[in-house]
């Protein structure tokens, strides 16, 4: 780990000197303790304050995203021979590179417009999880030795096994290492348990409709509809979303069960072929909806059924915007 | 103003001696959360060992989304209806004294001399409102004493309950709080008492490890609208809103109507100045076009408009937006940073 921060640095530094990048998105220490928090470099000199670590929790893919569509928004009154183009680098695991590869095919940015720096991943640390295994109690301080989390809490010392709080999509992750880099840090890591990728999928399935419902309603009634997991999805990159239109108006914004519901169902089913299972929409929902479930499924389909994983090569486009002639009919006549 | 000492034991039964005669609000374990809602027969409230709520108290006055008045469409064109204002009795039980004294802050705007909200007033007058002190500082991220009040303040309190080790130190600082006397079973405090709970003050303040220059910030944004310092604290945010729905002074609203048939509904529901659609025009023009100018707002608002108007921080010093954003954006460290420049 630590060499890999040393070798981020320095590319970093380089990238940014010979100006081969005008900003790094990448990750620094946030101000509480055992945190990981986006960042922005643009200065060489402060290539110094990126970190690596399994407390890197965000997919920076939604900043590349941002930052470049800013920029081109910014150039739209400048004359065409003025006109400059910003490069991005980017610190990116998997599912970044994932993510990065969707928006190549969805023509988001061109391949030009970015500097991909590949970091091998061995999972980050779910912050509910290892809040729950604390009780709840505030961390003081704490430090990743190995496979090991030492926290300080008020009630003393407490040791954990990294493995035990890491997230559920990191466990089941068989895209450790970025699908295309320009520059590859560290030796490759391996996966852990890829094999139960879709375990609690198929424990979903068991259940009758009605308990899927319910299922379904539960988890959405916990929903505060703040958008932050739209926000946090690199995949989530409409200009408006339909959430916020207003003529016509497609959900309210009081406390309906039903807006609640049609958003989800919606922004869900706009995944399709497109989530990655980062689990940044995850990580960021404050009120702990279990989005996961519903993805994953879909995920499962695009799988059994077209055999596509989203963003998983350059080559393989995405799932609903190409027609094979053999491909899948049977739920157009057999729901 | 009336002191007693009440036994320890004796604390956990009143909240639900109270709801026989109340509608009580208190902290509940739900899930993996501690939350601060009405309390449903079945449950047990919290009281003395929680840190402190993850919602803001605010929600009981405030609530997130509320009907403001009915109408019907007719063939003779719109028929208003009013709709019940009366509150019930409430007691709020247990809230911590950074989310009570914002209960003076929100009584600043919603209830001024001109300017009346009378949804909100309803609710407010019908409230009494219990503290349970901070005799040990729940967590690191607090620094209600750098924005004027502290983990033994009663501010916005009618009963201030502190822990004093060997009993509860009740004190019912208004009269609303005196009414709830007869629930409070104990014995006169006495000078030992309020020396007990003096050495408790400097203990707890001395716990507290997050400290802000929140006043000192203002003249340096009373000049610095235009600074190049406010591109650099938003291009992380998610626009989530996290940090203004749970603070306990963020008391921004939107209105909207929703119609079913011809039933028609006036709600207002709380907004946030994270989001994009925030004092966006009819015309689709947002004098806050992007997530700078936000949280310039957002910044301003707190620190310096809310003093300029009513000469008092609308910050608390709770540590909910520090604890809970996503991202790690952290109010402490813009302040100090806003203090450092030139
Ligand atoms: S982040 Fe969670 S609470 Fe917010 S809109 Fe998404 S699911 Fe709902
Ligand atoms: S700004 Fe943050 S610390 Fe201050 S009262 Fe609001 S939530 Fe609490
Ligand atoms: S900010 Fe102060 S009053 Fe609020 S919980 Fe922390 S110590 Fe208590
Ligand atoms: S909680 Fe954080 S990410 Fe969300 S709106 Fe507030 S500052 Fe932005």
């Amino acid at each position: 780990m630590e060499a890999i921060e040393r070798n981020l640095r320095e590319e970093a530094k380089r990238l940014l000197a010979e100006k081969k990048v005008d900003v790094i998105v990448g990750y620094e220490a946030g101000t509480l303790p055992l945190t990981a928090t986006p960042t922005f470099i643009t200065d060489p000199a402060e290539a110094e304050r990126l970190v690596w670590n399994p407390l890197c929790v965000h997919n920076l893919a939604k900043y590349v995203h941002d930052v470049i569509t800013q920029h081109r928004n910014s150039q739209k009154r400048v004359k065409p021979e003025s006109r400059t183009r910003k490069v991005v680098g980017v610190v990116a695991r998997g599912c970044t590179s994932r993510s990065i590869i969707l928006h190549l095919q969805e023509r988001q940015y061109g391949r030009e417009d970015i500097v991909i720096i590949g970091v091998p991943c061995q999972g980050y640390i779910d912050r509910k999880k290892l809040s729950v295994s604390l009780n709840g109690e505030e961390v003081l301080s704490g430090t990743i030795e190995g496979d090991e989390i030492k926290v300080m809490t008020g009630t003393g010392e407490k040791r954990l096994r990294l493995s035990d709080v890491l997230a559920d999509n990191c466990i089941t992750c068989r895209f450790n290492n970025p699908i295309i880099s320009d520059v590859s840090l560290g030796e490759p890591a391996s996966a852990m348990k890829a094999e139960e990728e879709f375990n609690e999928v198929n424990a979903f399935e068991q259940l009758s409709s009605d308990e899927r419902w319910a299922y379904f309603e539960k988890e959405m009634a916990k929903c505060i509809r703040c958008y932050a997991c739209r926000q946090a999805c690199p995949s989530c990159y409409c200009p408006e979303c339909f959430v916020e239109q207003s003529r016509p108006q497609w959900v309210g914004i009081g406390g309906d069960a039903s807006d609640t519901q049609v958003f989800q169902i919606m922004r869900i089913f706009h995944m399709v072929g497109r989530c990655v299972d980062c689990g940044s929409c995850i990580a960021v929902c404050p009120m702990g909806v279990d989005l996961r479930k519903f993805l994953k499924k879909l995920d499962k389909d695009a799988f059994e059924l077209f055999g596509s994983r989203a963003g998983s090569s350059l080559e393989d486009p995405p799932v609903l915007s190409t027609f094979k002639e053999h491909e899948c009919e049977d739920f157009i006549y057999n729901p | 103003m009336e002191k007693r000492l009440i036994k320890k034991d004796a604390l956990a039964g009143i909240p639900k001696k109270i709801r026989e005669n109340f509608t009580v609000f208190a902290p509940v374990k739900v899930e993996d959360n501690v939350v601060f809602k009405e309390l449903e027969p079945q449950e047990e409230p919290l009281v003395g060992h929680y840190q402190n709520t993850k919602n803001a108290p605010k929600g009981v006055f405030f609530p997130r989304t509320e009907v403001m008045m009915r109408y019907v469409r007719t063939p003779k064109g719109v028929q208003l209806k009013g709709i019940e204002m009366a509150a019930a009795d409430a007691v709020l039980f247990g809230v911590r004294p950074c989310d009570a004294r914002s209960f003076a802050l929100l009584d600043l705007l919603f209830d001024q001399e001109k300017y009346k909200d009378p949804y909100y007033i309803a609710k407010r007058e019908k409230a009494t409102v219990v503290t349970l002190a901070c005799a040990r500082v729940p967590y690191r991220t607090c620094f209600c004493t750098s924005v004027e009040g502290g983990p033994l303040d009663g501010k916005g309190s009618d009963v201030l309950i502190t822990d004093l080790g060997t009993d509860f130190l009740v004190e019912f600082l208004t009269p609303k709080g005196e009414k709830l006397g007869s629930y409070f079973e104990g014995t006169p405090a006495s000078e030992e008492a309020e020396k007990k709970k003096e050495e408790v003050k400097q203990k707890a303040e001395g716990e507290i490890v997050s400290h802000i220059p929140a006043r000192e910030i203002k003249p340096i944004l009373d000049v610095n609208f235009d600074h190049p310092f406010w591109d650099t604290i938003h291009k992380k945010c998610l626009a989530c809103g996290t940090c203004t729905y749970l603070c306990p002074t963020c008391h921004c609203f939107d209105i909207s109507d929703e119609m079913k048939y011809d039933d028609g509904r006036r709600l207002r529901n709380w907004d946030s100045c994270m989001y994009p659609l925030f004092t966006k025009e009819t015309s689709g023009h947002n004098p806050r076009p992007t997530q700078k100018e936000r949280w310039r707002q957002r910044t301003m608002h707190k620190f310096k408009y809310y003093v300029d108007n009513f000469n008092a921080i609308a910050c608390v010093g709770c540590g909910r937006c520090v604890m809970y954003c996503p991202v790690n954006i952290d109010i402490r460290k813009i302040v100090e940073d806003i203090s450092k420049l030139q």
